[in-house]
């Protein structure tokens, strides 16, 4: 099993569960290597958005204001800061806001560009994750560095009351 | 109280009532009871009442800093509403029991919005939702991206810019620009030839 393999089978994980949507670019139509990832999954689980990036996180909190449990996906993290706003201002700070009213909770899917044997350019391999630990204090932040933490990850950000942001490694795709 | 009993007013009462709420939070104000920015109304009255006449029992409610008539409009209750304003939450006023939210970032609440309406959507059911903008807001990347995105996938969302022509003090079309901004874009189409990146061929390293 490669850590791609261990991707697929968490994503598989969270389409049983009918609350479960996935949101992004490149989610029902082929242009990166999330689309791969979700090739098992039922195009009726997947919105293929434009690139609206903050849209698409506020969206993803409004879906979950509604009873979903979005997968928002953004398939590198140098274009998650196009989200952040979204991220900061809302999602990290609804629950508090409105005195634990509204309770949006939403799984949050990037990767880290892959570096070889490509090189992507500066804009697309960059790993934000410490950055991000800082940044948010109600979303949890996971980086998923060993293929045997895939899946039990994305099953514990299921689960979570909170929203949960999980970090792949594209370089890490390919390796067993 | 619900919108109904909102509804079953007659104008003339509500503006009574919105005016009365609002002249009892100045008072407050005024008084230093309240330790936080309060953004008021008035002059607002009469095409608010005219649209959520058309807002039923169910529907989303997505305000702003500026929430009170909304607030009481969707049938909030006052006494309610006052003691949030009260505990220096005027600029936070959300009731999920009335599926009201409101966001003190310009613009912010326009995705959350869309996407409450693209999960109505989805599940087919009878709910609208209302979003209430400024006009500097109406103005930003966000409204347009969502504004498009919702009339092309037929959501069940209605966008309601309430524009007094300010964003704070500056005048929103004056630092904007007046004059059509259209001839400085030039569009055409054309077909690609080859895929996103590379040329459709695999290249072994």
């Amino acid at each position: 099993m490669t850590y791609k393999d261990e991707v697929i089978k968490a994503m598989e994980l969270l389409a049983r569960d009918k609350r479960v949507l996935f949101l992004g670019q490149s989610v029902a139509f082929p242009g990166s290597v999330v689309f791969g990832t979700l090739g098992t999954i039922d195009n009726s689980k997947k919105i293929e958005l434009p690139i609206m990036e903050e849209a698409q996180a506020g969206m993803a909190i409004g879906l979950s204001l509604k009873g979903y449990v979005p997968v928002s996906i953004y398939p590198r993290m140098d274009f998650m800061w196009r989200a952040a706003d979204q991220l900061v201002n809302h999602l990290d700070k609804i629950d508090e806001m409105s005195d634990g009213k509204f309770k949006p909770k939403v799984i949050i899917r990037t990767l880290v560009g892959s570096k070889t044997p490509f090189y992507p350019g500066l804009q697309h391999c960059s790993d934000y994750t410490d950055v991000f630990k800082l940044l948010f204090k109600n979303i949890d932040v996971v980086k998923l560095e060993k293929k045997e933490d895939i899946v039990p990850a994305y099953e514990n950000a299921l689960k979570s009351s909170k929203s949960t942001i999980l970090i792949e490694i594209s370089d890490l795709y390919n390796s067993e | 109280m619900s919108i109904e009993d909102i509804k079953n007013k007659s104008k003339e009462d509500l503006i009574d009532y919105l005016i009365k709420f609002e002249d009892e939070i100045k008072e407050l104000y005024l008084s230093g009871k309240i330790r936080s920015p309060v953004h008021f109304c008035k002059g607002n009255e009469e095409h608010l009442i005219d649209i959520f006449r058309n807002v039923k029992e169910g529907d989303w409610i997505f305000s702003t800093h500026r929430s009170h008539y909304h607030a009481l409009l969707r049938g909030i209750g006052r006494e309610w509403l006052k003691q949030e304003i009260m505990e220096n939450k005027s600029i936070h006023i959300n009731n999920e029991k009335y599926n009201f939210f409101t966001s003190a970032i310009v613009a912010g609440a326009l995705p959350i919005a869309v996407g409450v309406a693209e999960g109505i959507k989805l599940e087919n059911s009878k709910e609208h939702v209302w979003i209430f903008v400024g006009d500097m807001a109406a103005e930003t990347g966000i409204f347009h991206e969502c504004v498009k995105y919702a009339r092309k996938q037929n959501l069940p969302i209605t966008f309601v810019v309430e524009d007094n022509g300010l964003s704070v003090n500056t005048p929103t079309q004056e630092s904007w620009g007046k004059e059509d901004s259209g001839e400085n874009v030039i569009r055409y189409k054309y077909e690609r030839v080859y895929p996103h990146h590379g040329c459709g061929q695999w290249v072994t390293f």
